[in-house]
């Protein structure tokens, strides 16, 4: 599934979608018949394979990857749905699974799920939201979870879940720019998860847009649903 | 791959040519190991040279997801053969020599990456296979021997989310592979003393209490505790909640506080663990509450967390109520919300936001 999504991105990036049904394997409906496929017929959530480890990393990429090929419907919805308001803590967060803790990364994908569902509204917005706010430490980094390290990445998990929510303000934006630059290797270019790390694709990629929800100079506007350019991801979606 | 915690090296100009050279080595080998395990899978080599080759590619890059599956397509098939061997026990013998070298086998890698989804997963998969083939004492003793290497792990580091979740996947499944000559036997009483000693010993430990607010729940319904006793239990986590918050700094702490809090609101009580109080009983634990907390700021007035505590008790109360604040209760929310405009400049915006709610609703009354 992960491939498979990562692909289905890579394709309406280069606005190439289209090529799948020139090639004549059953086109995009073949893809989306794969990722259907995955869907667990009890739970509603989602494998990452045949092998059939369920969890709302899944189910988020599965969405991400249909509503992007306009294929949406060929899953069950409203049972997927479901199952993420299970995956809701009192605390207004989510956990991977039904009874796990609330986790910052856990939130994007039920938040994400839940935006591209049209289930926004069903969000205790303020409670989330201010879960979500507490997670920034006074060196303007974000953890994941209470009392946890800052990390660079969860200047997408937290700020992508803020934005989705329309509560980005409810962090201090300056200092989280401030924080993230300073994850950069000024020699090598990239990002790393604290200031003086090994720098990595993954960091870079989620500490440049987390920076880009910040409305940094230079940078275009990300899509806080998808990770992608806001540009790309309208054009695709209006089709 | 995503790095964690890993101290920036020198840049590569810098690096020596012998770090470099060996670098690419390393690369090169690391290429030609992936280029044969994909051979040797394609030719469906399922041997145990090819599982050896699997092992060094994932003992350099586990998060290569495929190739643990490829990992199960070989055991799948050493697993079938040995079953169709003669005499069974010897069959069987030879599954259990296979799974257990293979769980010795993820074992450093779980220390070196203990953040890694997949191993997690694989494991688990390698002890679901041992539910299916293997007779039921063999199989609940393997999965008995999780709980203390779980243990092991969250000692390591007590807030590893996917050793917490591995723990209730592995509570869940012995709870339904009873011991000869017993029935099903739940494991909620032990499982909570050892959230409470994993909170014991850091209290800081939000995962930990969260599992305790998961087992409180299990304790109760599976005891078909009436409200009486609902109640003593709720006593009991607000003394211990208290005690705790002696360290009014700890941001853990305040999240269990919020959890109990939602026993006292109408419209979350149902999931909490007393959910029939009357209406007064409510009124009366959160205005307790409220004095608690107030005499908790002395000598701690500059933390932040009194006066979002006193905030929320104070709405809640008007929640339970049906009613706005009142006048007095107004000006104690505006009190106490100039306070964490000063004390908590990070989050202005909330407060900017909450405020203007509060002129609203005053407005529209």
């Amino acid at each position: 599934m992960l491939y498979t999504v990562s692909a289905v991105q890579v394709l309406v990036m280069l606005d190439a979608v289209d090529e799948l049904d020139k090639r004549g394997l059953g086109g995009k409906q073949k893809v989306a018949s794969f990722i259907a496929g995955l869907q667990d017929k009890k739970t509603g959530c989602f494998a990452g394979d045949e092998w059939g480890e369920l969890d709302t990393r899944f189910l988020y990429g599965a969405f991400n990857a249909l509503s992007l090929l306009g294929l949406l419907h060929m899953v069950d919805v409203p049972k997927a749905v479901a199952y993420i308001h299970g995956c809701q803590n009192l605390d207004g967060a989510y956990g991977i699974r039904p009874g796990a803790e609330s986790h910052a990364g856990q939130v994007f994908t039920c938040v994400g799920a839940l935006a591209i569902a049209g289930e926004l509204g069903a969000i205790d917005k303020d409670r989330l939201a201010g879960w979500l706010s507490e997670r920034q430490l006074e060196n303007g980094g974000l953890n994941g979870r209470p009392e946890k390290l800052e990390d660079s990445c969860y200047s997408w998990w937290v700020m992508s879940s803020l934005a989705m929510i329309g509560r980005l303000h409810w962090v201090d934006g300056k200092k989280l720019a401030a924080f993230i630059l300073r994850c950069q290797d000024p020699e090598a270019g990239g990002f790393a998860d604290r200031p003086g790390d090994m720098v990595d694709v993954f960091h870079t990629c989620f500490g440049v847009a987390g920076l880009s929800l910040l409305k940094f100079e230079g940078t275009k506007e990300v899509d806080p649903v998808y990770c992608m350019p806001k540009a790309v991801t309208s054009k695709c979606l209006a089709k | 791959m995503a790095s964690h915690g890993v101290p920036r090296q020198r840049s590569v100009e810098e690096r020596s040519q012998e770090a470099r050279q060996q670098e690419i080595r390393k690369i090169e080998k690391y290429q030609e190991l992936d280029r044969s395990v994909h051979d040797k899978i394609d030719q469906h080599q399922y041997t145990p040279e090819t599982l050896q080759n699997i092992s060094e590619l994932l003992s350099s890059n586990p998060e290569y997801y495929s190739v643990w599956n490829y990992r199960r397509q070989v055991l799948r098939h050493e697993f079938s053969q040995a079953a169709s061997s003669d005499p069974e026990d010897a069959g069987i013998g030879r599954i259990v020599d296979l799974i257990k070298s293979d769980l010795l086998f993820l074992i450093p890698l779980l220390r070196s990456f203990p953040k890694c989804y997949w191993i997690w997963n694989y494991r688990l998969w390698l002890l679901e296979e041992a539910k299916h083939l293997l007779p039921l004492p063999l199989a609940r003793r393997l999965w008995q021997e999780e709980l203390a290497l779980v243990g092991k792990m969250l000692s390591l580091d007590s807030r590893n989310f996917h050793g917490w979740g591995y723990r209730r996947f592995v509570v869940e499944t012995l709870e339904t592979l009873p011991s000869e000559g017993t029935t099903r036997k739940t494991m909620a009483p032990e499982e909570f003393e050892y959230a409470k000693k994993m909170i014991g010993t850091n209290l800081s430990n939000f995962s930990a209490w969260h599992y305790r607010t998961k087992l409180i729940q299990r304790l109760l319904d599976e005891n078909s505790a009436n409200d009486q006793e609902r109640k003593k239990m709720l006593n009991d986590e607000l003394d211990l909640i208290h005690r705790a918050l002696c360290d009014p700094y700890d941001q853990s702490l305040w999240f269990y506080h919020q959890n109990i809090m939602c026993t006292f609101d109408p419209s979350l009580a149902g999931s909490t663990m007393a959910p029939n109080l009357s209406t007064s009983e409510r009124l009366e634990y959160v205005q307790r509450e409220i004095d608690e907390i107030q005499e908790l700021s002395d000598g701690a007035e500059d933390c932040k967390y009194i006066y979002q505590g006193l905030i929320d008790c104070t709405l809640l109360m008007c929640k339970i109520q049906g009613t706005m604040p009142s006048g007095e209760q107004k000006k104690n929310i505006l009190s106490w919300l100039s306070e964490l405009k000063r004390l908590d400049p990070l989050r202005q915006g909330r407060w900017l936001d909450f405020e203007r709610s509060l002129e609203k609703t005053s407005k529209d009354t």
